[in-house]
């Protein structure tokens, strides 16, 4: 029964809904690039969004552009904590990778457990109902979501890539993730700069946990199973690349929603873990190798010693 | 006398600038070559190309006459390849004693199954593994120091102790990365001592070194490199008698 | 008694867990939270062969440690390929897509769980015989490990984590020893699964979910990873822990949350006022077997 009108329909219906993933992609990608953390307290950021929104629409009852205003607060808040007091604290220590996706992890893990016992385990949605009126276009159903959540994402997106491309600011982002200690040596602000980025990251999940908030069902745990799509946007959109990452959620989430046509749904959950092994074991390095402009960084013709190991292991 | 190793046409580029370009080398059986040139001249890549911790664009390496570009780093090194590193690279969380030992290889006591069984053979390959880890300290003179931490060792000693530790393996070609970097006094002559004898042995020698005095008195050859390749080559003494070449050192 | 002896068996299952679990982390340096998940392949695979194939229990146990080994190598070897970082990720998603192929498939019993697996000894010999058997294997498992630490292989495991470029450089395969190691420590963690299943003859997928993971990452970090008295000590407070609480008597939806909590939040208090966990780690490798002092 596979005619033009039910694909158009799974393909808008796709587009509109990876709208949250490629924001929650390009947040953790933004994290990865500029500071190499492998930011998996993300998904408690996740949580906090979700809660404060649906704590402000569902118990105290106040207008969804409220809602919006006090879940932006409160999530820019834990993101400040978590830079502050997470990330700065291990960076001083000189803490070893392990260290950090142990704290990152349990993070995410204590939130979560945090709202499963302030709001119990049974799922949740922001506004009371996840439905939304729909226009036919033609035969394609147009949900009132649709439009406001491609928009509000392709607004997020403009304000990050304006900001990193025209603003000082944004220039110096892109310096500290091309060589931190050369950038600092130009005297840029790496603890400034981190902490923007922490910041800007949380924007773009509360703007995303709104959008995912208002339209699926979220409980507790849900901020893990959305970052490991995060995640294999990430790699398959190449490491550093923040566009490779938006690209690369979009084509996932239309993947993932198109799939219902192939594969029963139980399976469907099973879909992403694939799309994570397949990005690792394949596409490790991005699908696209982005020519990274070493405007910082000084050429060099001595490779020198301190090789990644996967030189060692992989390449040779 | 046929090369121990021989490096042909080897290339390198990395985001456009040229590490490496045609390079042409071949070391004969005690013979003691030392590569000189100004920083980022790309000595070190050299080494990395030639002991595949980098994968070249082109060219080739042979060792003992059977090519090796199709090997690991750690499979170059089984063959008969071993190296030091600019920045010693000692384990710190073992004695100096235990980083010699364990710059030996096919410890049975290394497999799984034998950590259980075959406690005899693990141990008669043990008592001659450290045998030769302590004649090895006494060669480079720091037998008192078997059970201390590397933490615990002056820069230079760490040095020797990393020579040392590439000496466990009876290899065929040796590469030195920057051996007297930092190294004085008792441990430089200890060291002078160590490169002297190992090539006595007919091991191949290459040394990277800013130190021309060292290189001056060890070296039967120079080999002169800039901007990723070989400018010149010959006695060592012609070298830096070269003005041009001093030009290029010093200029930059 | 048959309380108290429920209780022995989990401790002990715990105990071989955190220290198969210290293998991989602490003394191979591989960071995963797949532990779990063999946990799960090793009781589903001896229960199944035992149930629905008759296999006597004890080759269904040996093949519950042996698919769970298989199934670690089958992880470890394409992400190790590529590099060591993207393992922790690999796992993640090996961990939780497991789970949820067992979750969705028919002869594991679904979500609803497998139950009615064969029992082992009790018929025979009574439950003490079991909790011998698994305080046994328990004791097999701290000293093999412990044996391993301190042999040969456990300099090369040292040096191995200390810096990787250079173990290469002395000839040494990087990559053979984690794949033997994340191997070892997921066969014994399907041993552990086996003998949990056929004692408490019903499991299901949530038994062995990422709450699980936190726990076993808890009892090693906690009690102090490279120390053969660490992950005991480990297991044993994190399994008092909540025994304690229960004796609350709070309402499941709430205890459950509290576990975790105290979990998590432990690690984070240690992470940051006593890294080293309760039973620290030596900084140098020593041997024990008398070969190198």
């Amino acid at each position: 029964m596979l005619n033009a009108t039910i694909l158009l329909q799974i393909l808008w219906t796709s587009l509109a809904t990876s709208s949250y993933y490629v924001l929650f992609a390009v947040a953790f990608a933004l994290v990865l690039k500029v500071t190499r953390i492998f930011n998996f307290a993300q998904a408690a950021i996740m949580t906090v969004a979700f809660y404060s929104a649906f704590v402000t629409v569902q118990w105290l009852e106040w207008p969804a552009w409220a809602a919006f205003v006090v879940m932006m607060a409160i999530t820019l808040a834990a993101s400040f904590a978590l830079e502050r007091i997470g990330f700065e604290a291990l960076r001083k220590r000189g803490v070893s990778v392990m260290f950090v996706f142990v704290f990152t992890f349990m993070v995410s893990e204590f939130v979560a457990y945090l709202a499963m016992l302030a709001f119990g385990t049974w799922p949740q949605t922001i506004f009371p109902t996840i439905f939304w009126p729909v226009t036919l276009v033609g035969n394609i159903a147009i949900s009132a979501w649709d439009l406001p959540a491609i928009g509000a994402t392709i607004v997020m997106l403009a304000l990050l890539f304006s900001f990193m491309r025209f603003t000082r600011m944004g220039q110096f982002m892109v310096g500290v993730a091309d060589n931190p200690d050369l950038a600092e040596l130009y005297g840029v602000n790496k603890r400034q700069i981190f902490l923007v980025t922490v910041l800007m990251a949380g924007a773009l999940v509360a703007v995303g946990m709104f959008l995912y908030g208002t339209r699926a069902q979220v409980l507790p745990q849900t901020g893990l199973s959305l970052m490991l799509f995060a995640i294999a946007a990430t790699i398959i959109g190449g490491i550093g690349n923040l566009a490779g990452a938006a690209i690369a959620a979009v084509i996932l989430g239309v993947i993932q929603n198109s799939s219902i046509l192939v594969i029963p749904s139980e399976w469907q959950g099973l879909l992403l873990y694939v799309f994570l092994f397949l990005a690792i074991v394949f596409f490790p390095n991005g699908l696209r190798m982005p020519r990274r402009r070493r405007r910082f960084a000084t050429a060099t013709r001595d490779i020198g010693d301190n090789q990644d190991v996967s030189a060692a292991e992989g390449q040779v | 006398m046929a090369a121990v190793l021989e490096v042909r046409g080897l290339n390198k580029s990395f985001d456009g600038i040229v590490v490496a370009r045609d390079i042409e080398l071949s070391l004969q059986p005690g013979q003691v070559v030392g590569l000189i040139g100004p920083n980022g001249a790309g000595k070190t890549s050299l080494f990395n190309l030639i002991s595949g911790v980098v994968k070249p664009d082109s060219g080739t390496v042979a060792l003992d006459g059977a090519r090796i570009d199709a090997l690991k780093f750690h499979e170059r090194v089984r063959a008969g390849l071993s190296r030091t590193w600019q920045h010693i690279r000692l384990f710190p969380s073992l004695t100096v004693l235990d980083n010699l030992l364990i710059g030996s290889t096919d410890y049975p006591g290394e497999r799984l199954v034998n950590v259980l069984f075959a406690g005899k053979r693990v141990r008669t390959h043990n008592v001659l593994a450290r045998e030769k880890a302590l004649t090895i300290l006494g060669k480079i003179g720091l037998s008192a120091a078997a059970g201390a931490l590397v933490s615990d060792l002056p820069y230079g000693q760490q040095k020797l102790v990393g020579v040392g530790r590439a000496l466990m393996r009876d290899g065929k070609c040796l590469l030195l990365d920057e051996p007297m970097a930092g190294v004085e006094g008792q441990s430089y002559a200890a060291m002078q001592r160590v490169v002297r004898e190992v090539a006595a042995q007919g091991v191949a020698v290459c040394i990277v070194e800013h130190n021309v005095a060292f290189i001056q008195d060890l070296c039967d050859e120079g080999v002169f490199m800039f901007s990723g390749a070989i400018l010149a080559r010959g006695p060592v003494a012609e070298l830096i008698r070269n003005p041009q070449l001093t030009e290029l050192y010093f200029g930059h | 008694m048959e309380y108290i002896d429920g209780i022995i068996i989990i401790v002990g299952l715990y105990v071989i867990l955190a220290t198969s679990f210290n293998l991989i982390i602490g003394y191979g340096g591989l960071v995963s939270i797949a532990h779990p998940v063999f946990f799960a392949l090793g009781a589903y695979t001896s229960a199944i062969l035992a149930r629905n194939f008759g296999l006597p229990v004890p080759l269904a146990m040996v093949a519950g440690m042996v698919v769970a080994l298989v199934a670690s190598v089958a992880l470890v070897l394409p992400t190790l390929r590529v590099s060591g970082d993207y393992l922790l990720i690999a796992s993640i998603g090996f961990q939780l897509g497991v789970l949820e192929i067992i979750k969705n498939v028919r002869f594991t019993g679904g979500a609803g769980g497998y139950t009615n697996i064969p029992p082992f000894l009790i018929r025979d010999f009574g439950r003490e015989a079991y909790v011998a058997l698994v305080l046994a294997v328990m004791v097999a498992v701290i000293l093999l490990v412990r044996l391993v630490a301190r042999s040969d292989y456990g300099r090369a495991m040292s040096a191995m984590r200390d810096d990787e470029l250079a173990f290469a450089s002395l000839g040494r395969n990087a990559m053979w020893m984690k794949l033997a190691i994340f191997g070892l420590g997921s066969g014994l963690a399907g041993l552990a699964g086996a003998l949990y299943a056929h004692y408490f003859r019903f499991i299901t997928p949530e038994q062995f979910e990422i709450l699980q993971s936190s726990a076993i990452l808890t009892m090693v970090v906690v009690g102090g990873m490279r120390t053969t008295w660490g992950p005991i000590v480990g297991a044993l407070l994190l399994e008092a822990l909540p025994q304690a609480i229960t004796f609350l008597n709070l309402p499941p939806s709430i205890l459950g949350p509290i576990q975790g909590l105290l979990f998590t939040g432990l690690v984070l208090v240690f992470m940051f006022f006593r890294p080293q966990g309760l039973v620290p780690a030596e900084n140098v490798w020593r041997g024990g077997g008398g070969e190198t002092r």
